[in-house]
């Protein structure tokens, strides 16, 4: 038994509700989409909590514009208070530099963050997972699923990020993990009243094949961009916020 | 059941414990159990690291005072430590080689907490 693992998991099972957000590749917005839960999550009036656990790309604190200094209490590192979100990422330890880590550091690294964060009370924990099917994946299941997580994908309706869902997919069902669904995001635009929508749709039969359903289309807009550069992700009303708050509805209830 | 007399506990040179604070818990958590006249004894694994790209092999010594004062955890009591401290592994985000300047490289020991060794009585 590994003692550190142990406390890992412990702490995650305290929280009442977790969510995974997880991805089959980078780049398709993970990161946005579960800080976008985690602020309407709070909005809602629930204690809660984002955990930042990709190693490779930790991009939590940039989108909450987070500078500050990280704090050590009894209990162990107590994760700032932005925009009512409880927010824990390596990326406040480690700045703007990279992190290669290998194989065993990697799953002590992580275990170590799980088990070192005083997050409190917590009603619902967002997990941003590390993109992808690798071991940081693999190991963070393993340490997560006796929480009774649910988990959604987030992807884009490209081929190629498809190709990796269904390999996501395999994965966390293998598990035992409760999959709630797929997040589509970049999946459209409007212009001049028209719906374009430039990678073309999730295919039903890919769908069909894998039991899944599309819990929310998100639009592509310039607008999150610009929140996310000011530290203002979901302020400006407008139809990503409509359709994350919908989908708040539809993962939390 | 046999008494364990000894137990022989090995940190690492990273994790920069404070020894006299983990000996108060130890002593007060064996109070009132089987372990109550246990002995703990305190072995600390020295910190190597070796770089992969021109084979230099450095101490923890050498590491400390290369490492940013840029990024820091503050404790309550106002200390400002190495995220190091909290998680030895992030030294590879925090360090170079001394020698070529490569991230690339190995910790070789000096992590970590574990039990080396229990003695039973008899």
């Amino acid at each position: 038994m590994d003692p550190l693992f142990e406390r890992a998991k412990s702490k995650i099972e305290k929280v009442g509700k977790v969510t995974l957000v997880a991805s089959g590749k980078g780049g398709v917005g993970k990161s946005v989409v579960s800080s976008s839960i985690a602020l309407v999550s709070a909005k809602r009036g629930l204690k809660t909590g984002l955990l930042d656990l990709d190693v490779h790309g930790p991009s939590i604190p940039k989108i909450f514009g987070f500078n500050g200094e990280i704090v050590a209490g009894k209990e162990g590192l107590i994760p700032p208070i932005v925009r009512g979100v409880k927010i824990m990422s390596f990326g406040f330890m480690i700045g703007e530099n990279p992190l290669p880590l290998k194989g065993e550091d990697k799953r002590s690294a992580l275990s170590l963050l799980l088990a070192i964060t005083d997050w409190g009370e917590l009603d619902h924990l967002v997990i941003d997972m590390p993109p992808g099917t690798g071991d940081e994946t693999i190991f963070c299941i393993r340490a997560l699923k006796s929480a009774k997580a649910n988990a959604l994908i987030v992807t884009t309706p490209s081929s190629l990020s498809l190709s990796v869902v269904s390999r996501l997919v395999e994965l966390l069902r293998g598990e035992g993990i409760n999959l709630l669904g797929l997040v589509e995001n970049m999946a459209y635009f409007r212009c001049n009243n028209e719906l374009i929508r430039p990678f073309g749709s999730i295919d039903e039969g890919f769908l069909s094949k894998y039991g899944l359903r599309v819990l929310e289309s998100l639009p592509i807009d310039p607008l999150i961009e610009e929140n996310i550069k000011s530290g203002r992700l979901l302020e400006s009303s407008g139809e990503f916020r409509s359709k994350i708050e919908s989908l708040f509805d539809k993962i939390v209830g | 059941m046999k008494k364990i007399s000894e137990v022989e506990i090995l940190y690492g040179e990273m994790m920069e414990l404070e020894l006299d604070i983990l000996k108060f818990a130890l002593e007060e958590l064996s109070k009132e159990t089987p372990m109550k006249d246990t002995k703990f004894i305190f072995s600390e694994e020295r910190a190597s690291f070796r770089c992969n790209s021109c084979g230099y092999r450095w101490n923890f010594e050498q590491a400390h005072s290369s490492l940013s004062e840029e990024l820091g955890i503050r404790e309550l009591a106002g200390e400002r430590e190495s995220p190091i401290h909290f998680i030895p592994e992030l030294a590879q985000a925090l360090m170079r080689c001394p020698n070529c300047g490569s991230r690339d490289f190995e910790i070789e020991s000096g992590k970590g907490i574990r039990i080396s060794r229990i003695v039973f009585e008899g």
